[in-house]
């Protein structure tokens, strides 16, 4: 097999278009997969991508960032931060990066569930120029990305934003021994007494991450009042929309899991 | 292929998406790294690529080019290692001793880049590292000895 290893991102994207090769750029996910008779693209060499950067209006993580360097910088939401501390272990922390989280298009992925709630966008580039897709329609399903044969993932753009109020909670471990788990990340932010924003996903629970946006809109505009009020519809609105795979554990008990994840984070409101 | 292994320069010719790990063990004799899982999830295969920690069964050889890897063969020779394996004898840290290299390169990795760590930060930069005999405690003592003996070393 042939040993594809560009030092910059203009020689990653010829080689990208011109072979058949997988881009590599932690292998954490990779080299457990162990996948027969592949050629790499070995992108982890490739200094324009392990930048975070800053604009007016995002925080812009390079695809090949780790997350030991996401926590170690500054730029880095808290948000998080917090959920990324949470990956495994350091030795896993040390070799994984954001670009190859999303490159699973896994529902499990703990920094994609951030990038669902954070709105953020997903920067790809190939020779011929740059896509920018949201993160909700990059990941279109399990294992199933809108991501082109000769285009590799650049950075993450998230919105810069003041976020008032979150909760995050990984419920179970990845380990052998836990045998189920859930993720649920949640932003909810008030202005004049009112709810400005809410924001609420689970990972690990169905083929993709699940985000209903259309329920949340439901709570737009209300007062703290009438969003307390509210709370039980909202949980019984998700409960109804929310359709689980089958796992080792009940999908039943998963969805009471769900349930209380979302009760204590209207809590905060 | 080439890199540093135990701070001397080697090559390697073969297949660039073979595991770390196998061409450690059975090309370069590096019998101290353990094959526990192949998965990341037991640390018996940790080493150190240019003083950070990997799980060398989660490496392919075409990522490591011209990277420095140390593993306890090299790490032996060193000050820092005398402290860390006093520390662990006198606490009889090492019971059937599979999981202990890894979790010796996980120390190592831990102090270099904090020379002081708190007990949980100890248990933490250890909780890649599986242990199936000794219930951890001795080896997390161990290190914070080695920590403290060891001062200025890291
Ligand atoms: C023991 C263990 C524990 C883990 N625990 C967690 C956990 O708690 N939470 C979690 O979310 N994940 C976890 N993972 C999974 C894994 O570590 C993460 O998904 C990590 O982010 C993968 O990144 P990588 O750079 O190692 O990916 P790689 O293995 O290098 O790549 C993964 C996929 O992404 C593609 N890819 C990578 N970079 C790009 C790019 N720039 N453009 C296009 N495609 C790309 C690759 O082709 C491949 O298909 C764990 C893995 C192990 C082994
Ligand atoms: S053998 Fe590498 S982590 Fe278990
Ligand atoms: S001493 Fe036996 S596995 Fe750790």
């Amino acid at each position: 097999m042939v040993n594809y290893a560009p030092k910059t991102l203009q020689e990653a994207l010829k080689l990208r278009q011109e072979t058949q090769s997988v881009p590599y750029a932690g292998g954490t996910d990779l080299m457990v997969e162990n996948r027969k008779d592949v050629s790499y693209l070995f992108i982890n060499r490739v200094a324009e991508l392990q930048q975070v950067l800053e604009d007016e209006a995002y925080i812009r993580i390079g695809s090949g960032v780790t997350f030991t360097q996401a926590l170690e910088n500054k730029l880095v939401p808290e948000l998080m931060k917090e959920a990324v501390s949470k990956i495994a272990a350091p030795a896993i922390r040390n070799a994984g990066t954001f670009g190859g989280n999303l490159g699973n298009g896994s529902a499990k992925a703990d920094s994609v569930l951030i990038e669902y709630v954070m709105d953020a966008k997903i920067r790809l580039l190939s020779v011929n120029g740059e896509r920018i897709v949201d993160v909700d329609r990059f990941y279109k399903g399990r294992r199933d990305l809108d991501l082109r044969d000769d285009e590799l993932i650049a950075e993450i753009l998230i919105p810069k934003q003041k976020i008032e109020k979150y909760a995050y909670q990984k419920v179970g471990g990845r380990n052998a021994l836990a045998i189920s788990r859930i993720s649920f990340a949640g932003i909810v932010d008030t202005q004049d007494g009112k709810i400005k924003r809410i924001a609420a996903a689970f990972g690990a629970v169905a083929d993709t991450v699940l985000r209903y946006k259309e329920i949340e809109k439901t709570m737009l505009g209300k007062t703290v009042e009438e969003a307390k009020e509210l709370r039980e519809t909202y949980i019984k609105a998700y409960m109804d929309n929310m359709v689980l795979t089958r796992g080792r554990v009940s999908a039943e008990y998963r969805k009471a899991v769900c349930e209380n994840l979302l009760r204590d984070f209207l809590e905060l409101i | 292929m080439n890199f540093y292994l135990n701070g001397k320069p080697v090559s390697h010719e073969g297949d660039p998406a073979a595991r770390l790990l196998d061409v450690l063990r059975d090309d370069f004799d590096c019998k101290s790294v353990k094959c526990g899982c192949k998965e990341g999830e037991c640390g018996a295969c940790a080493v150190l690529i240019d003083d950070v920690l990997y799980n060398s069964c989660c490496v392919a050889m075409g990522s490591i080019e011209e990277a420095h890897v140390l593993t306890l063969e090299g790490f032996r020779e060193t000050k820092q290692f005398a402290a860390l394996s006093k520390a662990f004898g006198e606490l009889s840290a090492v019971q059937c001793g599979f999981c202990i290299p890894g979790m010796v390169m996980a120390s190592h990795a831990l102090l270099l880049k904090n020379p002081h760590p708190t007990t949980d930060e100890i248990r933490e930069g250890l909780s890649g590292n599986l242990c199936r005999c000794t219930g951890y405690n001795a080896i997390v003592n161990a290190v914070e000895n080695a920590a403290k003996e060891g001062d200025g070393l890291w």
